[in-house]
């Protein structure tokens, strides 16, 4: 039911296509990512990636360890920070409602270009322009936050983890930090999983 | 069983200890196989669901990222656990993601996932599991792995095989040199007792090996051949006695029965020689008899002529003389023809055959009326009595008995005579009765005797000898006589001509009456 509440201009087709696959696999996101793939149209290519990608953006969560000083108390939420991708934004949020990472709650918050961005554990930004997202980054440098970008010189710039589509896929590489640099971890498991790890010359 | 009964006790035991080794061996390795199989089963099912829970570990990032590149890398990791023939990851939705086969596994894929579990599949052990993150469901792992119980079960049988074999080998070398520690004094036991029944050698020890039960028994069997040692001397003894006191008796019998075969051939001689100097003595007395009558006869003669043919020159006194020459004479000749007559009884054949006694009766006294027609004597003879006799003897006796009746009833005044029988156990008994002079009782034994005379000559004539004659011709038949009488009232005279005629006595009441 609470499919239908969905944002219109969706297919018919679509939403019971999802209402099916998420009625009969509880939770699944990897499903997105899955029939996205095939999505022949290239506006609803266009959705599904960022479907997967924000499926991603939560699932990567799981594999990475935060320092404990990142939150305030034990229960405090992982918060998500998403910088210009706001159909992202809206998917990763519907993505998280109920769901958690390493048993904390997820919270999604939508920045505009110089937003501070303290407190973040997770930080996607989108396709900025190239100034801006090396701001952004050299913003985040030092953080124990886990920078995601979408750009070609992402990593370059000083992101973590960069995604690319490949064959119409989505696949993303990873540029794991420097140790102790900021005390975030990329659990070796993701890497595993990464297009390409890229060592950090720095 | 009873086929199988084994006879010896060293079989016995033997028998014994393997059965007890083999159940032992058969429980022991069924427990064994029983649980290693299921260790096996168990072992295998947390092993290939350590290994699905590991791969679902490992594979979940491919999964979440669906990167199915990672994830067939990931499952390619298999070829190390051999045993898992295939592998299967399946996503959320339940579609196959990637797939891992062994090179000699070529079946198919399940379809779609089955819920979380182990089942075992003809010779393969099926494994779903659910891969898990953050309580999210990821996908599924499928593990199919060779499940060889089967083939060890077999593989288990051949070794149970095996160790049975070898074990039972063993137990039966083990159990034949164990068994001599108890079998030895057992077996030693029944030899000796063998060789004892078999030669009688009460003697005989069994040798003591041990200290236990077995001891104990060569103790008490020991003992008992002791104690049947004693009482076999002891019969052998006593039947040395009894075999002595036989012999001893049987050389008395023996000269029992010498003794008796002697006495009976003395008898035999001595009735030879007695039946020799009988008949010399009869064969004197019939010559002398004989030879006597010729000079009588001549006196008798000579007398009658000398009366004949000189009546008148002879005076009265001299013809009375010359008459009582010719009675004696006559007399003595009477005498010796009674002679010659017992003689001639006593000798002869018996000739027996069956008489008429009433009618030879009858003839009797029809003579005698005829010789002395002048008596008046009442006679009664029965009818219808016969005897199986010599019928000249029995004439004899009857001639002498009726004659004697009719001689002694003269001076009675009513002379009566009866001849009739008595029946007395089938066999008769006849009499002659008379009621005549009769005689003393005293006398009685005296009657039958040669020339025993009761009655003096004058009053009665006779020679003496008849009655003794009777007696002869009676016990020749076997028979017996006998006599009854009062003096003055008469007589009766008793005899069978059969043997054994004992109770005849008893019936003399019933010949008075």
């Amino acid at each position: 039911m609470e499919l239908l509440s969905k944002p219109p201009g969706w297919k018919v087709a679509d939403v019971e296509r999802w209402a099916t696959a998420r009625l009969l696999l509880a939770c699944a996101f990897v499903v997105a990512a899955g029939l996205a793939s095939h999505r022949p149209a290239q506006a609803d290519a266009q959705a599904d990636e960022y479907r997967v990608k924000a499926a991603f953006l939560y699932k990567f969560g799981g594999y990475v360890e935060w320092p404990d000083r990142s939150f305030a108390r034990a229960d405090s939420p992982v918060v998500i920070g998403v910088i210009g991708a706001d159909t992202l934004a809206d998917e990763l949020a519907q993505i998280v409602s109920g769901r958690s990472v390493n048993g904390r709650p997820v919270l999604v918050r939508r920045l505009r270009p110089g937003d501070p961005i303290a407190g973040l554990h997770v930080l996607f930004i989108g396709r900025v322009d190239r100034g801006r997202l090396a701001e952004i980054l050299a913003a985040a440098k030092g953080q124990p936050l886990l920078t995601v970008t979408e750009s070609e010189e992402g990593l370059e710039l000083g992101s973590m983890i960069n995604f690319v589509v490949v064959e119409n896929k989505v696949r993303f590489d990873v540029a794991p930090p420097s140790s102790e640099a900021d005390n975030l971890k990329i659990s070796a498991r993701l890497l595993g999983v990464a297009r390409k790890v890229v060592a950090r010359s720095s | 069983m009873k086929l199988l009964s084994p006879r010896s006790l060293r079989q016995k035991l033997l028998g014994m200890m393997l059965l007890t080794t083999l159940v032992a061996l058969v429980v022991a390795l069924a427990a064994m196989i029983g649980y290693d199989l299921s260790v096996y089963h168990r072992v295998l099912v947390s092993d290939m669901t350590t290994q699905a829970e590991l791969l679902g570990r490992t594979i979940a990032p491919a999964l979440s990222f669906d990167d199915v590149r990672v994830a067939r890398e990931n499952l390619g990791l298999l070829r190390f656990r051999p045993l898992v023939s295939s592998a299967a990851i399946y996503n959320a939705r339940g579609a196959l993601f990637a797939t891992y086969a062994r090179a000699d596994d070529r079946r198919a894929f399940p379809k779609l996932p089955e819920p979380d579990g182990a089942r075992v599949d003809d010779r393969d052990l099926i494994l779903f599991k659910r891969i898990v993150n953050d309580g999210e469901i990821l996908g599924t792992v499928f593990l199919r792995a060779d499940y060889e119980l089967f083939s060890r079960v077999f593989d288990y049988l051949g070794i149970a095989a095996v160790v049975l074999i070898a074990a039972m080998l063993v137990a039966l070398l083990m159990s034949s040199w164990m068994q001599n520690i108890v079998t030895r004094p057992i077996l030693a036991i029944a030899q000796i007792a063998r060789e004892v029944v078999g030669q009688r050698d009460y003697s005989r020890r069994a040798a003591k090996m041990s200290a236990d039960e077995v001891g104990t028994l060569v103790d008490s069997f020991n003992d008992m051949l002791a104690e049947i040692d004693r009482r076999t001397r002891e019969l052998e003894a006593s039947n040395a006695k009894l075999a002595q006191e036989a012999v001893e008796r049987s050389r008395a019998e023996r000269e029992v029965l010498r003794l008796n075969v002697e006495l009976e051939d003395r008898v035999r001689e001595r009735t030879a020689q007695l039946e020799t100097a009988m008949r010399e003595l009869e064969t004197f007395s019939y010559s002398v008899s004989h030879d006597l009558r010729a000079p009588l006869r001549a006196i008798d003669g000579f007398g009658q002529a000398l009366v004949e043919d000189f009546p008148e020159h002879l005076p009265a006194d001299a013809k009375r003389y010359l008459s009582r020459i010719r009675t004696s004479t006559q007399h003595m000749a009477q005498l010796i023809e009674d002679l010659l007559n017992l003689a001639r009884v006593s000798r002869g054949t018996l000739e027996r055959r069956t008489v008429d006694l009433s009618q030879s009766a009858r003839q009797v006294v029809g003579e005698l009326q005829q010789h002395e027609p002048g008596r008046a004597v009442e006679v009664a003879v029965w009818e219808g009595m016969s005897a199986e006799a010599d019928p000249h003897l029995l004439r004899v006796v009857l001639e002498n008995l009726i004659g004697n009746a009719w001689k002694f009833t003269s001076k009675a005044a009513k002379p009566h005579i009866e001849i009739g029988a008595l029946k007395d156990h089938g066999r008769a008994t006849f009499f002659v009765r008379d009621n005549g002079a009769g005689f003393d009782m005293a006398y009685a034994d005296k009657l039958f005797g040669a020339f025993q005379r009761l009655h003096s000559a004058s009053e009665y004539a006779g020679t003496g000898i008849g009655l003794a004659t009777v007696q002869r011709i009676v016990q020749r038949h076997g028979g017996r006589i006998w006599a009854e009488g009062e003096l003055g009232k008469g007589a009766v005279f008793f005899f069978t001509l059969t043997l054994a005629a004992e109770k005849a006595a008893g019936s003399v009441e019933q010949a008075h009456g």
